[in-house]
């Protein structure tokens, strides 16, 4: 016997589908839906469902984006000759918090990692060669490519695999500076940090 | 630095707060009363580890969800550190003045260098108890030499599901290396850091190896490389970026990682021969000792002060003449904490110690007023 009626079971099964919900966070949500409005249920599955119709992936870079190409490929006032590559949207995010870059970006949606069975095929490679050349890229040639993985050992091995790609280009490549923690997340590395690290970055 | 007392709470069957002498502590009970847990307990908190269960949230009193251990510790007159573990499900958090902290930073706050049945390994087991034996000396001189090894070994692990993934499904070797190849740019890198500081440390134990504490052999130590023999192994970073590209079709044929300083070893040569073939249960006992004087030894020149010394069982490792020796040799420099289950220890040794009577997880100190007049008197220099 189910210990609760079953549209409540079904949605705490749908909480704890979601990163980091265990069954007593998922009761926690789902209760917390019982008491809601039927006006802000409502909003709420709006929010959801228009996340999903509305946000695309930028077919240049690979962001997240409600327009496409996306602000950052589609802006006039940003510096075309340097590519900033990261593993996911919200290292983005990080890099554009310093205030201190101003060129394109770069989505790879993850990073090489055997265990979890992800293989360069798996990364958002396949369109980053193309936009070295100055015809895909509003006729700017591209002279620097900056490689902002994550500095943990699947990150390396990411920026290691890429710069392996880039290099018979003739492209200067570049990797962002280590004076960060190792082993850490960009998402968590702050402002100073992250400001840091690309100020310092050298060439690989 | 000093431990002063530690407090456990549903670890094991261990309960209330022991306040520790500064010198001796010799912890005796029956067996099962509980004396190991204490010195499991010591040791949980200085290494987040245990001796006695690679798990050690094995160790959380059966049907409770959680165990804790607390301890403080004094670095100087004024710098006294809080530090917890708590044990839970599969996770382990840790603790400093109450807030929480990783474990390179947390693990600078207490050392300790122990025997153990299980440290014995390092002298008649495999290569990988002497790496660690090592790792563990570096990494109390170097604690950010912890995420080093960390990185290693998940390098390790990635390469290995590679090989074996790239075997598998019968890849070209051209593209086996081009995968292959942002990983061994990493093992070449880590490995450097590691063969090192090995290195450096086996350099630095020799020297404290010379003192012949129990008889007139010799031990001497050497870190053997497996890439010894097969070029310049002083510019072992390029030797070993060399070794990773010619064996790489070995490699694939067996699907582990066979190059690096995860497969290294240390030798430890008794008067010039092997100690593991060679020598006899006691002479291995004597050699680890020394071993673990010399590793207390480095430590202090490093850091100016004592590690704890932590020592289970030590009437079963050790005869009366040798307790004797090591008890008066580390008199004044570490504060030591021993178990026994023999009261002789206790009459011997209890004008210097403070002694704790475990029953049934509570360890009693007995001889409180007597005995602290002494401790004080005879130590010098924590
Ligand atoms: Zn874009």
């Amino acid at each position: 016997m189910l210990e609760y009626s079953e549209p409540v079971t079904k949605l705490i099964d749908e909480f704890k589908r979601l990163p980091g919900i265990g069954q007593k966070t998922a009761q926690r949500l789902a209760f917390h839906v019982l008491r809601m409005t039927q006006e802000e249920v409502g909003r709420f599955v709006e929010a959801m469902e228009d996340v999903k119709r509305k946000i695309v992936m930028c077919t240049v870079c690979n962001n997240l984006t409600d327009v496409e190409p996306c602000r950052f490929c589609s802006s006039t006032s940003r510096d075309r000759s340097i590519i900033c590559v990261v593993e996911e949207p919200y290292n983005l995010v990080a890099v554009e918090k310093t205030r201190s870059y101003n060129g394109l970006y770069h989505v790879l949606h993850g990073a090489l990692s055997p265990i979890r069975g992800l293989g360069p095929e798996d990364l958002r490679l396949a369109n980053l060669l193309p936009r070295l050349r100055p015809e895909n890229n509003d006729g700017v040639e591209v002279r620097e490519v900056i490689l902002a993985t994550n500095p943990n050992t699947e990150g390396e091995a990411t920026a290691s695999y890429v710069s392996r790609l880039l290099k018979p280009l003739g492209v200067r490549v570049t990797r962002i500076a280590m004076g960060m923690p190792v082993g850490s997340d960009l998402e968590y590395v702050d402002e100073v940090t992250m400001d840091k690290a690309l100020a310092n970055r050298h060439e690989i | 630095m000093l431990l002063e007392s530690v407090e456990a709470h549903q670890f094991r069957n261990l309960s209330g707060e022991v306040f520790w002498g500064q010198g001796l502590n010799i912890i005796f009970g029956e067996n099962g009363q509980g004396k190991t847990s204490w010195l499991e307990a010591i040791y949980l908190l200085a290494t987040t580890k245990s001796f006695r269960t690679q798990r050690p949230q094995e160790a959380i009193r059966f049907g409770e969800s959680l165990a804790v251990v607390r301890g403080r510790v004094t670095r100087s007159r004024d710098v006294h550190r809080d530090l917890q573990v708590t044990l839970q499900g599969n996770s382990k958090s840790l603790s400093l003045n109450g807030k929480s902290e990783t474990v390179a930073n947390y693990l600078s706050q207490l050392h300790v260098v122990s025997f153990t049945a299980d440290e014995l390994e390092v002298v008649r087991g495999g290569p990988d108890a002497r790496r660690r034996f090592l790792d563990r000396g570096v990494v109390a001189l170097h604690h950010s030499y912890v995420q080093t090894l960390a990185d290693y070994q998940r390098v390790i692990k990635q390469k290995n599901r590679l090989l074996q993934d790239i075997s598998n499904s019968g890849t070209s070797i051209d593209n086996a290396r081009e995968l292959i190849e942002p990983w061994n740019e990493q093992i070449t890198l880590l490995g450097s850091i590691i063969h090192r500081a090995r290195c450096d440390y086996v350099e630095r134990l020799q020297p404290s190896l010379q003192r012949r504490l129990f008889e007139r052999e010799d031990v001497t130590i050497r870190y053997m490389s497996t890439l010894e023999g097969k070029g310049d192994i002083n510019d072992y970073e390029s030797l070993l970026r060399e070794r990773l590209g010619l064996r790489l079709q070995a490699e694939l044929a067996s699907g582990y990682a066979l190059i690096g300083p995860h497969r290294d070893d240390l030798e430890i040569l008794l008067d010039g021969r092997d100690m593991r073939a060679y020598g006899s249960s006691g002479q291995q006992r004597s050699a680890l000792i020394l071993l673990d004087l010399a590793a207390i030894s480095v430590y202090h020149l490093w850091h100016n002060e004592y590690p704890l010394f932590l020592m289970d069982d030590v009437d079963a490792e050790l005869d009366e003449r040798r307790i004797g020796r090591l008890l008066e040799y580390l008199r004044g420099r570490t504060q030591t904490f021993v178990t026994t289950s023999k009261g002789d220890l206790i009459k011997e040794f209890a004008n210097n110690a403070k002694v704790f009577d475990v029953g049934e997880g509570v360890a009693v100190d007995v001889l409180r007023n007597e005995s602290e007049k002494t401790v004080f008197t005879s130590v010098k220099g924590i």
